[in-house]
């Protein structure tokens, strides 16, 4: 009956445990895969490696499931169906890959030779490893247009813009092991979601079992509410108000902060003139301070810390000039506990005591010694996340959360808010991997390293836009809901832009189901000219493609960098600097390639292979003897060989890493916390977007564009969102939806161990809405249900009642609701929430185009009850 | 020697992770779940809590289920493990009517998860589970044998759980009980459990 003798009888051949990395979802855990005769019979994590830690979730495990899936792609397809649509079949005849490849590259150089920018690339954000090769290739072909669908729209656009910009890292996390105090906004890490998501889970549950106490603000208590210390509901969407209410407490009746802090690390000390910009010496151009000592305005740079005035109003040359600090101290006069309570319903009592709970605890002055150096010691943190940030008032919502660290100082210290892994001296054998915040002229900082060619600091110049999705103008944005908006068209009219999108090459992004309702998508998709999509499965999008390219999985496939850059999935804190790899286990079925394999096959066809080799060598900064050269064919394995070589050494080349698996290094305190180290402030007042406005409206206002000008105030104010305005009758519920532990996105929907456990769980496939409002409104539990929006999309699925969600609240967990026959397992499982999304300018933030992700419903009985 | 274990409830976050990686051990059949998580919502809002309970055979000292086996099926190990022999189970289910806890399971026809038919995985571990039997968690016996701990165990992102000698007072699971007060479901019943849990 044991496995071992099982397979003794059967004569073994091959029995190996390989390490590689999970790709379930982005946190990208390193892995064991056993495989026995060709078999993968079990997957585990692996102890060796600091990401997981040899301890995988539900997803990472059930791997094997969606590797083995039936329903997996195995063979190219063409379309024959000329026309697209949501109910159109495409037809699909099946073709070889030579078929496949010349009529891709027939299709690319056509528009390539017209202008590359026709060309759409997009990429699914679920595989972490997708990004270096999709981004080689869109440079390659020289199109600016990449595209992470609804992942950056829905999650990405406000809190990896100010996790940049305040701790130059693409998320934040409480340094778990000493933090005492942390307050959630809307965000699940340590609870089985997000960056790094297997690690957090045990450092997470050590901080609880250490006492850390977990305050977590949610309109719903599950997940991350549901272990907190506190559960604090709000109304969907308010978090920034009630962080502006307790920044006013701290600031305006407590009178408590981090003065030294303020003074050293943030721009609080910059004097701001009546125009709102910073008030700059005329010999040098810096921005300047109070000096209290000499009594004068004084570069930044000149004046000691301490004597740098945070209020007061001070005569410059006849400019009446203010420090930004006391201009936020007046900003925040109106931010009351009482006027959040209005907005927030966190009754005023709450917020005061919050505040106080937050300062006392964050021990402002304090030092420690970690591993014999002594650090400032501030153990609180602020953390946000896409639930906070997933409004219009994306930016200023995760702003007013991270002001509260500012505040107390507590900002990539001892027990703070802590970036993922901002600064690192590199790679102690080759000094390769080094980075660290750096300060520009304004002496604000600029991130280290980034995930993406454009950091979010220092902001780019808004210009006419020349993409599509409009992010050149937008420059605070990251990912835009342009490309696929209902008045996307009215727009490119409007900023002339100088071509349309033609064609797009999808690496398994469902946008259908991902960004918003699937009839403004399908509108979209089915203008493009020509579509490629490479894929696990026939996804609904992927059913809008002319050529369809089976994809290899996590366990057939390669990746020299699983889990670089380390601000991205890397756990922050002290611990370790890990770098895995991924190597395939299994070979492909049938005819599936991956889809590295397939860029590189395309940029030779195409005659791009030196642009493409240019584009690894920037990608991944290979250096000397490991730059690709020339157009040499370099296969994907010497290239992550070249690139494994160049940061680790001759020795280290892939061979090594898929013998050993991953490499490790410890990490030193000054390299976790780093803020006291590097000569860098990070911006309390945004005056930089004074300047983004003025140019912005220079170029949209001739052009008819109205841009909403308090959406760039240098300081952080609650905007609400249209569904906090909507008046209509019977829409008395706020519709938000959220990451289901068992479920990544749309794509393990179809895994079906996930599915089953889904379907027992209360929460995952049905709606939730609080017990009380439901039985007012005449629900009983289990009942179905039609949600339905303001413009009449509406979404069909069965009601949980429950105690554990805001009187106010409707949420729906993960990205469900497949209706392809593609992802049969998939198939009608759970509610397809981003159909209630609409899709247009009036629902994305005019700031860093976030997709307004609530929206006001109506609940009504379905049908079916009635009889 | 008596094998038990200790789950941590302040520990564990829901995660399904102990569900899911004991299927994968184990490939046991669709409905079939030798580790579960159950919920539960406790009080109103706003000061409602949510209660999360993995749960999996106990293990238990004074095990109903062995009692009214009728072919001796069901047994008892010397190391407290209570485990069936597929070979002389009939198939009665008396001992599912036995157990109080719900933890065993009748694998009434092969099953597989996807319709087109067994995968290679499945071929492997799944087919090995014989029909017409009783099924139910015996600890990971065979990762024991080889010095492994069970798999729900090692898995457990959370470190939730624990596994070790209830008979040895200073094993960390005895420990654990001693110190923070760990409790087995229903100790009314008399079955004395092997699986103890922690407040949450
Ligand atoms: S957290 Fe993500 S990467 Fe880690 S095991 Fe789970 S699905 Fe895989
Ligand atoms: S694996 Fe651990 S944390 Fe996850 S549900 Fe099971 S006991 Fe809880
Ligand atoms: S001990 Fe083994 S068989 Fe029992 S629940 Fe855990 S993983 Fe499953």
């Amino acid at each position: 009956m044991t496995d071992l003798s099982d397979v003794s009888s059967r004569g073994v051949r091959d029995d190996k445990w390989i390490p590689t990395s999970c790709a379930l979802c982005y946190g990208s855990c390193s892995i064991l895969a056993h495989r026995v005769d060709d078999v993968v019979v079990k997957i585990e994590g692996n102890p060796d490696s600091a990401i997981g830690k040899g301890r995988l979730c539900g997803k990472g495990v059930s791997g094997i499931m969606t590797h083995y899936d039936p329903n997996r792609l195995t063979v190219p397809l063409r379309r024959t169906n000329p026309k697209k649509g949501l109910d159109e079949d495409p037809r699909w005849e099946e073709i070889g890959w030579e078929e496949a490849l010349d009529e891709i590259a027939a299709q690319l150089r056509r528009i390539r030779e017209d202008d590359p920018r026709k060309l759409i690339v997009q990429r699914t954000t679920t595989v972490t490893a997708s990004r270096v090769p999709m981004l080689t290739f869109t440079a390659a072909f020289g199109t600016p247009n990449l595209s992470m669908a609804g992942g950056g729209l829905h999650c990405g656009n406000g809190a990896h813009l100010l996790s940049g910009l305040m701790h130059a890292s693409w998320s934040i996390v409480p340094d778990f092991e000493h933090c005492n105090y942390a307050i959630y906004f809307g965000a699940s890490k340590g609870h089985g979601a997000g960056h790094a998501s297997g690690s957090n889970m045990k450092l997470a549950a050590d901080a609880r079992a250490r006492g850390m106490k977990m305050v977590v603000v949610d309109p719903m208590c599950n997940f991350a509410a549901a272990k907190a210390t506190e559960w604090v509901p709000l109304r969907v969407g308010t978090d920034g108000a009630l962080a502006l209410a307790m920044c006013h407490v701290m600031v305006r009746e407590l009178g408590v902060y981090d003065a030294p802090y303020l003074q050293a690390k943030t721009n609080a000390p910059y004097l701001i003139g009546p125009d709102k910009r910073y008030v700059r010496d005329a010999a040098t151009g810096k921005p300047t301070v109070w000096d209290l000592k000499a009594g004068a305005a004084r570069p930044f740079g000149d004046v000691d810390a301490a004597d740098m005035a945070l209020d007061g109003e001070y005569d410059v040359g006849g400019v009446c000039a203010r420090p930004a600090f006391a201009l936020l101290r007046e900003h925040l006069a109106k931010h009351t506990p009482e006027w959040g309570e209005k907005i927030t319903t966190v009754p005023a009592a709450n917020i005061r005591r919050l505040a106080r709970e937050f300062v006392q605890e964050a021990r402002i002055g304090s030092t420690i010694v970690v591993d014999g150096v002594t650090l400032p010691y501030r153990p609180v943190a602020a953390i946000a996340f896409r639930g906070s940030q997933g409004h219009m008032n994306s930016v200023y919502n995760f702003f007013a959360i991270d002001l509260l660290n500012q505040l107390v100082g507590a900002a990539d210290v001892v027990g703070a808010c802590l970036g993922f892994n901002p600064a690192s001296n590199g790679y102690p054998g080759t000094g390769r991997l080094a980075y660290m915040p750096y300060p520009d002229d304004d002496g604000l900082m600029i991130a280290g390293t980034w995930m993406g060619y454009h950091k979010p600091y220092p902001v780019a110049e808004p210009r006419l836009p020349q993409k599509p999705g409009l992010q050149d103008f937008f420059v605070m944005g990251l990912n835009s809901p342009y490309l696929d908006s209902d008045d996307r068209e009215a727009l490119w009219d409007k900023f002339e832009l100088p071509y349309r999108p033609e064609a797009m090459l999808n690496f398994g992004a469902n946008l259908l189901m991902s960004i918003g309702n699937r009839e403004s998508v399908a509108r979209g998709l089915a203008e493009y000219k020509f579509m490629v999509s490479i894929d696990l499965f026939e996804t609904e999008t992927t059913r809008f493609a002319d050529i369809v390219l089976p994809d290899c999985g996590h366990l057939q496939t390669l990746d020299s960098r699983s889990n670089y850059p380390f601000i991205f999935s890397l756990p922050g804190g002290m611990g370790e600097w890990c770098w895995p790899i991924r190597q395939p286990v299994l070979p492909p079925e049938g005819q599936q390639r991956r889809f590295q394999d397939v860029l590189l096959e395309l940029s030779d066809r195409l005659g791009i292979r030196a642009d493409m080799n240019a584009a690894y060598n920037a990608a991944m900064n290979l250096e000397g003897p490991y730059r690709l050269q020339g157009d040499h064919r370099y296969s994907y394995e010497e290239i992550c060989d070249a690139e494994l070589k160049c940061n680790f050494g001759p020795e280290r080349g892939l061979e090594w890493f898929k013998e050993h698996g991953v490499l490790k290094w410890p990490k030193k305190p000054e390299e976790v916390y780093w803020r006291p180290f590097a000569d860098v402030r990070v911006p309390i007042y945004w005056e930089f977007l004074v300047p983004v406005f003025e140019k912005m409206d220079a170029i949209g206002a001739p052009r008819g564009i109205k841009l909403p000008p308090e959406y760039y105030e240098p300081l952080p104010d609650f905007l609400p969102c249209l569904s906090h305005c909507c008046q209509k009758p019977g829409f008395d519920f706020y519709a938000f939806y959220y990451r289901d532990v068992l479920h990544t996105n749309s794509f393990t929907l179809e895994n079906p161990w996930l599915d089953e456990a889904a379907q027992l769980d209360p929460f995952s496939y049905t709606i939730a809405i609080n017990a009380t409002t439901g039985r007012k409104n005449g629900l009983t539990d289990g009942a179905r249900i039609w949600v339905e929006n303001e413009k009449g999309r509406k979404v069909a699925g069965r009601v949980h009642l429950t105690e554990a969600i805001h009187p106010e609240g409707l949420g729906v967990a993960a990205c469900a609701g497949h209706w392809g026959d593609g992802m049969p397992i998939a198939k009608g499982k759970g509610v397809f929430f981003n159909e209630l999304l609409e899709l247009d300018w009036d629902h994305s933030s005019p700031i860093n185009l976030n997709l307004d992700l609530c929206a006001k419903v109506r609940v009504t009985l379905a049908e079916e009850n009635a009889k | 020697m008596r094998w038990g274990m200790v789950i941590d409830l302040k520990r564990c976050i829901a995660c399904y992770g102990c569900q899911l990686s004991c299927k994968a051990e184990n490939g046991t059949p669709p409905g079939v779940f030798f580790a579960r998580l159950l919920k539960h919502e406790e009080g109103q809002f706003p000061t409602v809590r949510q209660l999360f309970l993995p749960v999996l055979c106990n293990h238990c000292e004074e095990p109903p289920c062995v009692e009214v086996c009728p072919t001796g099926a069901s047994f008892k190990t010397e190391d407290g493990i209570v485990d069936i022999d597929p070979d002389m189970c009939v198939g009665c289910r008396s001992c599912m009517m036995a157990c109080p806890y719900g933890n065993r399971y009748f694998n009434d026809k092969p099953q597989h998860y996807f319709p087109d038919g067994p995968t290679p995985y499945e071929e492997r571990r799944t087919a090995r589970h014989q029909t017409d039997v009783v099924m139910k968690c015996n600890f990971c016996r065979d990762r024991l044998a080889v010095g492994k701990e069970p798999a729900c165990v090692a898995n457990c992102p959370a470190v939730a759980r624990y596994f070790g000698d209830l008979d040895d007072p200073n094993s960390e699971v005895s420990r654990l009980i001693k110190d923070r007060g760990g409790f087995p479901l229903h100790p009314e019943l008399g079955t004395k459990p092997s699986v103890y849990y922690l407040p949450a």
